[in-house]
């Protein structure tokens, strides 16, 4: 932990330096565009209501454009976050006791609310890189890999990318491909889905470190209508297999008749849960398709961005985002862009409330709130300033707001008068500094 | 069966207005680019795949945490 908390010190402190060192750079007028880098870092806080989960996160981005079309970028993205997220159990009106993921200890939430697991605190450190080149005058190629790592989780891929253009440069088909492998290593091993959740120190339902392979496919184009318009269109597939359960994730086990938790008392001298959950259990095959058009249009200085995406996957989650910005420039060098958001989703195929007890287990179930029925719905505005050296620094603030609809079909007894889904509002708030030496 | 597909889509595409180089003043802005913002993208990207069932689109489907 010591040895993290070194590193994160020295990454904060080298996306700190890259934040701030703009200042000594020299004007970017007196140069041209090539043969220098061009640096962005950003520092962002996510933070959600009710001491949900907290976020800070500096990220840097560094591009060199070697000239021809040939570009070096690589990122470096370091990330502290804690607080607490819905378990999955549903909310009683007395108090409810859970063995922490770890299986060492035990943690106690109100009556009355939806159980939120407060144990969780991680760090994360994601590092990309890219090259980019032209071929045969009108192809071009990049490759590029990415890895991350955190307390409990390891993701590694790589990607390519082909476009071709045509019609005089004002068509571009694209075709790009990757492929990840991602590990999750819980403390203490994953717990096998559906089992119980044990007493303290009973690691017998855990086993060890899980994998998942995701392949990517998007192909696209993006096409000049005139002067001021630009439009693309993708679609995209995504193929991940392995383990896709969430370790952290629970189902409340409850009475047909009242809908409440079957509760337990832990043996003598032990400490346990004081109702009977069992893991979450999804498929090992999940297979997405999405559409996705965008189109930016200049109108007299403004530039008005609005983009859609249709996604459809086998758990039958079909979800819509609509997303639309309007760039309005201030004066000669500085510019405000609200921006709106707009999200709606269908529940998985498996999730649910609670499991019955005396019925036959499902094959897969979860109660994770992500994979139920819910909206979302983003608001913000971000203002940009550009130096007279050519830098820009900019400031964005977001309100981000989900809530959550379960049908009636899926509650049973005093569920239907209780608090049925942790409805969740977030700001965001970055700031920005751009700028090249 | 794709070749065809494709020849049909680039001669759809052919009849749009064609802007020459010198016409491109506009588009070559940095505001006009459909990937101009590659850290805001990234971040919402990474926020709304840790909130959300869905992600991807843009470009890949983003995700490399074990996020809560």
């Amino acid at each position: 932990m010591a040895d993290n908390d070194k590193r994160l010190g020295v990454a904060l402190a080298a996306a700190t330096c890259a934040l701030l060192g703009s200042a000594k750079s020299p004007p970017a007028a007196a140069a041209d565009d090539d043969d220098r880098w061009e640096i962005e870092s950003a520092l962002l806080y996510y933070g959600e209501s009710d001491d949900r989960v907290q976020d800070a996160s500096l990220s840097v981005n560094a591009k060199r454009d070697f000239g021809d079309g040939k570009a070096l970028d690589f990122s470096i993205t370091a990330d502290t976050l804690s607080g607490a997220s819905p378990s999955g159990a549903i909310a009683l009106d007395g108090p409810q006791t859970f063995t922490s993921p770890s299986g060492d200890k035990v943690y106690t939430t109100p009556g009355g609310e939806i159980p939120l697991d407060d144990t969780f605190l991680d760090t994360r450190y994601a590092v990309t890189a890219n090259w980019t080149q032209p071929f045969a005058g009108l192809y071009t190629v990049s490759a590029g890999a990415s890895f991350s790592d955190e307390y409990d989780y390891t993701h590694a891929g790589g990607n390519v990318r082909l476009t071709r253009d045509f019609n005089h440069r004002n068509t571009t088909l694209s075709a790009a491909l990757a492929y990840s492998q991602d590990e999750s290593d819980p403390v203490g091993g994953v717990p096998v889905g559906l089992s119980r959740m044990p007493d303290v120190d009973d690691l017998s339902n855990r086993g060890g470190s899980e994998t998942k392979d995701i392949v990517d496919v998007v192909v696209g184009v993006a096409q000049v209508i005139n002067r001021t318009t630009v439009v693309r269109v993708n679609y995209s597939f995504s193929d991940s297999s392995g383990y896709l359960n969430d370790p952290y994730k629970f189902m409340s086990v409850v009475d047909p008749v009242t809908g409440d938790t079957i509760a337990r008392t832990p043996p003598p001298g032990e400490r346990g849960p004081s109702g009977i959950y069992r893991f979450d259990n999804r498929p090992d095959l999940r297979t997405k398709h999405g559409l996705y058009a965008e189109a930016r249009t200049w109108l007299g200085g403004k530039v008005l961005n609005v983009s859609y995406r249709y996604m459809t996957d086998d758990w039958e989650i079909d979800s819509h985002t609509l997303e639309a910005r309007l760039r309005w420039p201030i004066g000669g060098t500085s510019y405000i862009e609200p921006h709106l958001r707009y999200y709606t989703q269908t529940a998985a195929e498996f999730y649910r409330m609670s499991l019955v007890d005396g019925e036959p287990l499902p094959q897969y179930a979860s109660a994770d709130y992500r994979l139920a029925e819910f909206g979302g719905i983003t608001a913000g505005v971000k203002f940009g300033h550009e130096t007279a050296g050519g830098n820009e620094f900019s400031i964005r603030l977001e309100y981000y707001q989900q809530s959550g609809n379960v049908a009636d079909s899926l509650l049973i007894g005093n569920q239907f008068n209780r608090e049925t889904s942790a409805d969740l509002n977030a700001i965001i708030a970055q700031f920005s500094y751009r700028f090249r030496f | 069966m794709r070749r065809i597909l494709t020849a049909l889509l680039l001669l759809a595409l052919a009849g749009c207005a064609q802007v020459s180089p010198w016409e491109r003043d506009i588009l070559a802005k940095r505001e006009m680019q459909l990937d101009g913002a590659p850290l805001d993208a990234a971040f919402d990207d990474h926020i709304y795949f840790s909130k959300e069932a869905s992600s991807g689109g843009r470009g890949f489907g983003g995700g490399g945490c074990g996020c809560n």
